[in-house]
């Protein structure tokens, strides 16, 4: 007796889907249309997450043969998603990214913080002390603020929480690369955020 | 023993996180934060920001945006083609 499988895998439905099972194609949408739709938000904007949404499942509908499980197969979807993003941000960019760089921690002569503790670790309270959908409008604004190649490694990394070897493999860059950009993105968003509650970075 | 000032320990926070930083170096900044009050406070509001962040810009998907992917497939793929 055949037992249906009743939970396949990403890679069984892969290899369906490319056979021409459309079930297993839908299957596939099913699983990860709602991370693909959050990713795209994070990438580009809540407006034109639907058209990087419907873009990235038709490409991994059309590239489904190409997929050799080199990598995990929701990281091939992430990397299709991100790739559409970009595509997405460079043909609808409405203004350039601009500095966040005055966000940066500021040091003294001798390299020690201008800033206090107190005014230091602010921070890390900032969604208690600030209204929930305005905290939410201004993330969305100073993400979507960062140069491209620094936004996509800080949402990969630390948004969808990928672990910094599979978005060097994803986006095609060492790790130390990885690291430096989402450091500095990490940098420039703590700041932001400390100046949103009026307290220097 | 090497010497550590805020600046530098900033700029090596990512790698000391990840533990990816050679053992004397890694030494010497956890020497520094522990006698430094604005870098342990610098520290905890740098591991807060992603957290802080990721629960910002969560979303949903909406049921109007998932009935438009489903008609798009449904006229580009043979996908989606019994309801």
């Amino acid at each position: 007796m055949v037992v249906p499988d009743a939970d396949p895998s990403d890679e069984t439905l892969a290899v369906r889907a490319t056979a021409g099972d459309s079930s297993a194609f839908e299957a596939i949408v099913q699983r990860y249309q709602a991370r693909v739709f959050r990713l795209a938000c994070r990438l580009t904007s809540d407006t034109d997450a639907p058209d990087v949404l419907q873009d990235t499942f038709l490409q991994v509908y059309r590239h489904l043969s190409s997929f050799r499980g080199e990598s995990q197969f929701g990281t091939w979807v992430y990397r299709i998603a991100t790739n559409a993003a970009l595509m997405h941000r460079r043909a609808t960019a409405r203004r350039p990214a601009d500095s966040l760089e005055e966000y940066l921690p500021q040091f003294d002569d001798e390299g020690k913080h201008t800033a206090t503790p107190t005014e230091l670790q602010v921070v890390s309270h900032v969604d208690e002390l600030l209204d929930r959908q305005v905290l939410a409008d201004k993330a969305r604004d100073v993400v979507a603020r960062l140069p491209d190649a620094y936004r996509e490694a800080f949402v990969l990394r630390d948004l969808e929480d990928m672990s910094t070897a599979d978005v060097a493999h994803l986006l095609g860059i060492e790790q130390a690369a990885v690291r430096q950009r989402v450091h500095r993105a990490r940098l420039m968003l703590r700041g932001y955020l400390s100046d949103l509650l009026g307290v220097k970075p | 023993m090497t010497h550590i000032a805020c600046a530098s320990g900033v700029d090596l926070l990512m790698d000391f996180l990840e533990g990816v930083l050679p053992a004397n170096v890694n030494a010497a900044l956890e020497e520094h934060v522990a006698g430094c009050a604005r870098c342990a406070a610098f520290v905890a509001s740098y591991q807060a920001t992603p957290r802080i962040l990721r629960d910002a810009t969560e979303a949903t998907l909406p049921a109007d945006v998932e009935a438009s992917l489903k008609a798009f497939l449904r006229a580009r793929t043979t996908a989606f083609k019994n309801p």
